[in-house]
């Protein structure tokens, strides 16, 4: 089954190079069809890459989300689904020409680590992991597409070819608006992933908050963007102040996820 | 003047200050290893910087008196806004519900020509509309979504409610960590239990790596003489007397029997790290460095164990006579120190447990403030208020218009999508 999931895992990597390179060429030629044919490719790279994980499930007789390896990959999962349906609530293809390389670092990130199935710790061995790790997977997928979308926002006036990005990406408005909405549904999930976090740490460590590296940044990504909607609600801080902010947001996310990891170690060291 | 800080303190402008406060010296205290000495950050970092570490508490900044005013000056912040901004939220409910509010209020998009508006309404989804007179005109309405105001204020309450129950909660816990071997009876602190480590086990996998770790426990109400048990184990603590039991960590311990001219003087169980004082010579201690369950000595590097199996034990032992250390060994199974006419023996290696005893009696009031919070970012972002309401024309069509705060321009497409598929 993990050979299976290897085969699959190397398949989703090209289906997502290809996808990536299909929108580009979209660009290049403007030609909406390819558009279209990228969108697919992504689409079926998103489903052979759950097919990836529920195989990584089965052979590893677990939830696949507790190390480095496998949560990259499961981050990718996540950034690929929201982005995929943001792409088509909003039709708004153009997102996946801007999200497919962060899903390709992401997974490439992943395909750096170490994909040795290791049993699971007994800290680890809990029905909370489920919860807290899924629920980190869409909240960092979500604030990866409001990353794409702020640089989007903030590529957007200086793309030569005005017509053709009139066209084919959101007015200002509407962007920043997709931008709050995916924002949204990070903050919600992040805080999801905190309080599951919590319940599960006073379970495992008898001790709901521990100020440890991880919890701690989590808890700086959340002040972060609470702070992006209080200023967007209240101050009408929307379009370049926003997607800078939005921007800012997603690097601490990354930091809380691979800095935290590598420089400051804790009790989630092992994730 | 007061009013003017009263003001303040409720503003939005202060909570962000806070918000961005709060998360730089959340990021700071990361970056500082917490719970130092002056020694330690002087030799990590720098005489000076250490100085500054210790002058500003940044050694224990989550508990300092700058890092809690914050803490407090948000809860101050969240209360008054959440006070100052009932009466508003109440009147805006009404007023969300009220036609004649809406007729005169802001408008998000507007159409004219309309022939079924009630298409219109059904195909937002809005609630059946109203039909009423405005201006001596025929008129529809309808709102929804109302409960999304309250969305920040509930929000707002759950942080409240967090920020209280944690605080609360550092204030007046009690903990207690009581180790030891199955068969060992030991005081939970000044608690008046007794606690007893009926059986402790490490199940390990074919691999060796540990599976669980599982105490069973008995806890005795000194003074009622009441028992009650439980097995607990890594994720499974148990709450026995309103207590709550953790199995927390687990080490090494030994049985260490000191014989003197070969008659029996001192038995007694030795946790790794635990020293043991002769009895009749109080100056000679033998301290438990580590253990090795599995022996193996690797070149260039020293003692160390090949696995988690108990295959080849081995004892790290230092020997002190008035606190100056006058040998130091590993010794295997079998093998005895001799000092003098003093013989000591470590025999019968088992794991010994720590077991962590809590009593927070606000963990539900953390617990709710976070689900309270959850829904108050719910209502906050999901549940957006809109209304919708049609005016009858002298050429009998209608003008319908909308309104969403949060829904803006997708409301506005949304709305105009709906119309178009209507005619």
């Amino acid at each position: 089954m993990l050979q299976f999931e290897n085969m699959l895992f190397t398949i989703v990597i090209l289906l997502y190079f290809a996808a990536m390179l299909l929108y580009f060429v979209y660009i290049a030629v403007k030609k909406d069809s390819l558009a279209k044919a990228a969108v697919v490719l992504q689409a079926a790279g998103l489903v052979l890459h759950t097919a990836a994980l529920v195989c990584r499930g089965i052979g590893a007789g677990r939830l696949p989300m507790t190390n480095q390896y496998e949560f990259a990959t499961s981050f990718a999962w996540g950034l690929c689904l929201v982005s995929l349906i943001f792409i088509l609530r909003f039709k708004f293809p153009m997102l996946g020409a801007f999200a497919a390389p962060v899903i390709l670092l992401i997974i490439g990130y992943a395909a750096m680590q170490s994909r040795a199935v290791r049993e699971l710790m007994p800290a680890l061995r809990s029905s909370w992991l489920g919860f807290h790790v899924s629920t980190a997977i869409i909240a960092y997928g979500a604030f990866g597409v409001s990353f794409v979308l702020s640089v989007i926002f903030l590529l957007r006036d200086r793309m030569q070819d005005q017509s053709f990005w009139d066209k084919r990406v959101p007015s200002r408005e509407k962007l920043d608006l997709i931008s709050y909405r995916s924002v949204s549904l990070g903050l919600l999930f992040l805080t999801f992933t905190i309080v599951t976090g919590a319940i599960w740490a006073e379970q495992a460590w008898g001790s709901y908050w521990s100020w440890d590296p991880k919890e701690t940044w989590s808890l700086i990504t959340w002040l972060i963007y609470a702070v992006f909607l209080h200023l967007r609600i209240r101050r009408g801080w929307k379009g370049k102040a926003a997607a800078i902010f939005a921007v800012v947001g997603f690097i601490c996310v990354i930091f809380t996820y691979i800095g935290v990891n590598t420089f400051l170690p804790g009790i989630h060291s092992y994730a | 003047m007061l009013k003017k800080v009263w003001k303040f303190l409720s503003s939005m402008q202060f909570a962000v200050l806070l918000l961005v406060l709060l998360a730089a010296a959340c990021a700071l205290g990361s970056f500082i290893t917490q719970g130092q000495s002056y020694d330690w950050y002087a030799a990590a970092y720098s005489p000076r910087l250490a100085a500054v570490i210790v002058a500003a508490y940044m050694d224990d900044m989550y508990h300092s008196w700058w890092f809690l005013l914050i803490a407090g000056f948000l809860c101050c912040n969240l209360l008054l806004c959440n006070v100052l901004r009932l009466p508003q939220l109440v009147r805006r409910m009404k007023a969300e519900a009220d036609p004649q509010t809406a007729l005169a209020g802001p408008v998000t998009v507007t159409r004219a020509g309309v022939r079924t508006p009630e298409r219109l309404f059904a195909r937002l989804h809005m609630p059946r509309p109203a039909r009423m007179e405005a201006e001596g005109r025929e008129a529809l309405f309808a709102a929804k979504n109302r409960a999304g105001l309250w969305g920040a204020w509930v929000c707002h309450l759950g942080i409240l409610c967090l920020i209280l129950g944690f605080g609360l909660g550092q204030m007046t816990h009690q903990e207690y960590a009581v180790y030891g071997v199955a068969g060992q009876s030991k005081a939970v602190g000044d608690t008046g239990y007794l606690l007893t480590i009926d059986d402790f086990r490490v199940d390990l996998r074919p691999d060796d790596t540990v599976e669980q770790y599982t105490a069973a426990i008995t806890v005795r109400d000194a003074a009622s003489g009441a028992r009650r048990s439980a097995e607990i184990s890594v994720n499974r603590p148990a709450s026995l007397f309103g207590l709550k039991f953790y199995q927390n960590s687990t080490g090494w311990a030994a049985r260490v029997a000191v014989t003197k001219g070969g008659e029996p003087l001192q038995d007694a169980v030795l946790c790794v790290g635990e020293y043991l004082r002769v009895q009749d010579m109080p100056d000679l201690a033998v301290y438990f460095n580590a253990f090795y369950p599995d022996y193996v000595l690797v070149e260039g590097q020293g003692p160390a164990t090949a696995s988690g199996a108990l295959r080849n034990p081995a004892y790290l032992y230092s020997v002190y006579y008035r606190d100056d250390i006058i040998g130091m060994n590993a010794l295997l199974e079998g093998e005895t120190i001799r000092i003098d006419d003093y013989e000591i023996r470590f025999t019968e290696p088992q794991s010994y447990t720590v077991i962590q005893v809590k009593r927070d009696r606000f963990t539900w009031l953390a617990l709710a403030g976070g689900l309270i919070t959850l829904l108050g970012l719910f209502l906050a972002l999901y549940i957006q208020p809109r209304r919708l309401w049609a005016v009858r024309e002298e050429d009998g069509t209608w003008t319908v218009s909308g309104y969403s705060a949060k829904g803006g321009v997708l409301f506005a497409e949304q709305f105009e999508d709906a119309a178009a598929r209507d005619g």
